[in-house]
């Protein structure tokens, strides 16, 4: 579903990520780790046409989309769950939603609104409240729905984890495991090593700009290497 | 007095709504490109010769030659941001504050050699005076309320209730975001430009009725527009219409009860205010994000 091959991005002159390559299949959910300043959201902005990489391919449903602009991306059906939640502050959560549904405007989008009701109950209460004004943990599920809104063929998640309450954290892995039965396509990246790996069918461990191990999340968690360091053992 | 300040009130509103119109595009142009487009007051002096101009020579009536002005004003609106800002984009804001600058002088200049160096009023025929308890309402000024008011319930539809005004409050307040969901931000871009210069078009022509269309006016218009912004609170719509009708409420009455020569203190005594006591403006929360 998604290839990205031997690319290179760099801001400026000097180039961050050094010819990374990996895979995501239709279904499956693929964890990309690492340490702060590896090069993993460079990668999702590459990916999201909101960055041009300086060589290398990127394709997604048979087609290249590197260097396309990130509107154009997203309408082939790409959704980003951007670090930082990225909220648009003074519309409610209501409207944060629809926004998500941006794409299939021209569609009846009241089913799928429901759905992430169910899906995030709070968000019901929440629903007339401007986004701006909720807790990290709430704006990250407005992120999370507002993403799977766009119903995409593949659905990013950019540090799901970062900057929310731990006990909330437990309730990102959970709700991302059910997104994983949904059958949605899931490209997760994650700090948080321990959490992806029990998310995640497979994972890359990307370090300084490049792919250093790859695997299933089973022989990534067996790894030495990773668990020295990643997992504190 | 009662009636008097009635009066005063009513023609205070008139003038506000003209300034509100002014404020809306510029308002809306800054909140989503962060460009203060000092040409809006000169697009909109085109839009009044362009009417003008229309109804002489074209001897269509005034709504139809009207709209066709807004929509040309829409359509310059346009070519300014593809031709001008737009490839200024991601280049420091101070290339988009001198091309504001250049593009003021060149359409003022325009203007000129176009529609030459008279002042033109544009015939309304609306020349019928109501009564009511001693307030007199000139048909002109109840029609400019009425049109001003219109315009800006339909853009505070437009913004509020379609996917259009979502994706431009989306670009407003989170840029990279609003990509994200597959919006397309230039597209947004012309649009704002669009709609805002056929807002200031429509401006245009109300001042081109009430009082005249003129070289130097437009300078007048932009500073004014950029004072209501300043009372209501840089990109903010409900500011910019509050704002305006303050304005135009506050010169008019400072006209009546003190002096003309104070009409434009009483603006900036406004501004310096709001600006000391609010510096966020008067409809914005401060610390919002």
């Amino acid at each position: 579903m998604l290839t990205v091959t031997d690319v290179r991005i760099s801001y400026g002159q000097a180039e961050v990520v050094h010819g990374v390559s990996f895979a995501v299949e239709e279904g499956e959910c693929v964890a990309l780790i690492g340490p702060n300043g590896a090069g993993k959201s460079t990668i999702l902005k590459a990916i999201c046409g909101l960055l041009r990489p300086s060589a290398g391919d990127i394709v997604f449903d048979g087609r290249s989309v590197a260097g396309l602009p990130g509107h154009e991306v997203a309408r082939r059906g790409i959704a980003m769950c951007p670090e930082g939640r990225q909220m648009f502050p003074e519309m409610t959560v209501m409207e944060n939603l629809k926004l998500g549904a941006y794409r299939r405007r021209s569609e009846s989008i009241t089913p799928e609104i429901d759905e992430m009701m169910e899906l995030f109950p709070r968000l019901r209460e929440r629903s007339t409240q401007m986004a701006g004004t909720l807790s990290g943990g709430e704006q990250e599920m407005v992120a999370i729905a507002r993403a799977l809104m766009a119903k995409p063929k593949l659905c990013i998640f950019d540090e799901p984890s970062l900057g929310i309450a731990p006990k909330v954290v437990d309730e990102i892995e959970e709700t991302l495991i059910k997104i994983k039965g949904l059958g949605v396509t899931i490209l997760l990246v994650e700090q948080a090593v321990s959490m992806a790996l029990r998310v995640a069918d497979r994972a890359y461990v990307l370090e300084a700009g490049e792919v250093v191990t790859a695997g299933t999340s089973q022989e990534m968690s067996n790894d030495p290497r990773v668990q020295s360091a990643y997992l504190g053992a | 007095m009662l009636v008097d300040l009635i009066q005063q009130l009513f023609n205070g509103l008139v003038i506000g709504s003209i300034y509100t119109l002014v404020a809306l595009g510029l308002t809306i142009i800054f909140g989503i490109l962060g460009i203060a487009h000092f040409a809006h007051g000169s697009v909109a002096m085109f839009g009044g010769y362009l009417t003008f101009f229309f109804i002489q020579s074209l001897g269509i009536g005034l709504f139809p030659s009207m709209a066709l002005a807004m929509v040309a004003g829409a359509l310059l609106g346009v070519i300014l941001e593809r031709v001008a800002y737009h490839p200024v984009r991601n280049a420091p804001p101070i290339n988009a504050f001198i091309i504001a600058l250049g593009l003021t002088l060149i359409i003022e200049k325009s203007n000129l050699i176009l529609f030459g160096v008279d002042q033109v009023i544009i015939p309304t025929g609306f020349d019928r005076v109501f009564e009511i308890g001693g307030v007199t309402f000139p048909e002109l000024r109840v029609y400019i309320l009425v049109i001003a008011a219109v315009l800006v319930i339909a853009l505070t539809i437009l913004i509020q209730k379609t996917w259009m005004g979502m994706a431009v409050r989306a670009v407003a307040q989170n840029r990279p975001a609003a990509i994200l969901m597959g919006i397309n931000v230039d597209a947004v871009s012309m649009f704002v430009f669009g709609l805002s210069s056929a807002l200031g078009v429509a401006a245009g022509v109300l001042v081109g009725a009430l009082f005249a269309v003129a070289p130097g006016v437009s300078s007048g218009l932009v500073v004014k527009g950029f004072a209501v912004l300043i009372l209501g609170g840089l990109g903010s719509i409900p500011g910019a219409i509050i704002g305006g009708l303050l304005l135009g409420v506050s010169e008019t009455f400072a006209t009546a009860f003190i002096s003309s020569a104070y009409k434009d203190v009483i603006a900036f005594l406004l501004m310096i205010g709001v600006l000391l006591f609010k510096p966020e403006g008067l409809m914005r929360r401060s610390a919002t994000r």
